[in-house]
């Protein structure tokens, strides 16, 4: 919606305090294109993933005055307990909320549009110069980050995690039951999720 | 038939993509390598994903889609990935009034779980066999920048890749 501009003509000399004052507008609904466009923009504009993502949302949520900012922590809070990249199960959650199951479909599709239509771009520039060897060292290099890059996201992880004596051995054992059992993962992660859902009701207060 | 082996292959993927999608890379990789791209390929796709719009695990699967199967297998492997969790959503409303779940408990469960995934994940990572040594100091450098710094990963990735295009055409 373009604000309206600040014209001489309209000022206060003219019209006295009626004129609608241009600092403060009315805030806009939400409504299911709308949601679309907000978590699409958002989306094509912020790289790194979910957790760079969240943030930005969240504030852009609150400065249209659709979602308040501890409304917004309660749904963060619920989009973590799913499953799923945490953009879009946010997305799903707060475009519920404000417009149903519309809302939730549009939200969704605003947030996975963007990166897909980035990735075939990127997929069919590499299928053109993938053969060339300087391109071919650039992502061999691009690659050698990513063991880096998750072990200090583990790192920061472990950091902020309230250990205790439970948790440290459950992450151990579970971290090699996976590693030795990749074609159980689907059962392992679950067995283990009920498990120490059980054990932290009973040992942790 | 190779994309119904895409579609089931990421569905089951998404059941189990808790705490965002960095600790299923590992498990991406053990269903994905060597069956459709091979180890050195899988880094520099997920390096293009984590450097590109949108979660790293969505970017992969649409990138796999995507060279395997064109343009239908990019659909159909993005759709795959986050169906599970859609599901879950809509159908969480009629399940959380049946059952109710100690939230704290479940939340601190699920974050021991992510943080095993993570360390599994990075087991599946780490470069087996010779080691190059341009690129193992690639690895530590951006280890230390993103530990110890605020420095956004993207340009770790951009400039790792940058650093070794420019070495090798020195070094010839």
């Amino acid at each position: 919606m373009p604000r309206p501009r600040r014209d001489p003509l309209y000022s206060k000399e003219y019209f006295g305090p009626e004129c609608p004052d241009v600092s403060d507008p009315t805030p806009v609904q939400p409504t299911v294109p709308r949601l679309f466009w907000v978590f699409c923009s958002i989306s094509a504009v912020t790289i790194g993933g979910g957790y760079a993502m969240v943030p930005v949302i969240g504030s852009a949520l609150e400065k249209k005055g659709w979602v308040g900012e501890s409304e917004f922590l309660d749904l963060f809070a619920t989009a973590q307990s799913f499953p799923g990249p945490l953009a879009f199960t946010t997305a799903l959650i707060a475009g519920r909320k404000l417009c149903g199951a519309k809302g939730a479909a549009a939200a969704g599709l605003g947030v996975l549009l963007p990166p897909f239509g980035a990735i075939v771009l990127v997929g069919a520039l590499i299928g053109r110069l993938g053969k060339l060897a300087p391109v071919q060292d650039f992502l061999a290099g691009a690659g050698a980050t990513v063991p880096g890059l998750v072990a200090a996201m583990i790192w920061k992880m472990a950091k902020a995690r309230k250990w205790t004596a439970l948790r440290a051995v459950a992450t151990i054992v579970v971290a090699v039951a996976l590693s030795l059992l990749p074609g159980l993962t689907i059962p392992v992660f679950f067995g283990a999720i009920a498990l120490l859902y059980f054990a932290e009701r009973k040992w942790s207060s | 038939m190779e994309l119904l082996a895409i579609v089931w292959t990421f569905f089951k993927i998404g059941v189990v993509s808790f705490g965002g999608g960095w600790s299923i890379v590992g498990l991406i990789k053990t269903e994905v390598v060597p069956r459709w791209i091979n180890e050195s390929g899988f880094s520099s796709l997920i390096a293009i994903a984590q450097a590109t719009p949108g979660p790293v695990a969505l970017n992969a699967a649409t990138m796999i889609g995507w060279q395997r199967q064109g343009i239908l297998g990019a659909v159909l492997a993005t759709f795959s990935v986050v169906a599970f969790p859609a599901i879950a959503i809509a159908g969480a409303g009629l399940l959380a009034k049946r059952l109710r779940l100690d939230q704290r408990a479940l939340q601190e469960s699920l974050r021991t779980g992510t943080l095993a995934m993570m360390a599994m994940t990075l087991w599946v990572l780490l470069p087996k066999g010779s080691l190059d040594p341009i690129l193992l100091g690639l690895g530590v450098a951006s280890f230390a920048l993103a530990a110890f710094t605020k420095i956004n990963p993207l340009w770790s990735i951009l400039g790792a890749g940058v650093v070794n295009a420019a070495l090798r055409a020195i070094i010839g």
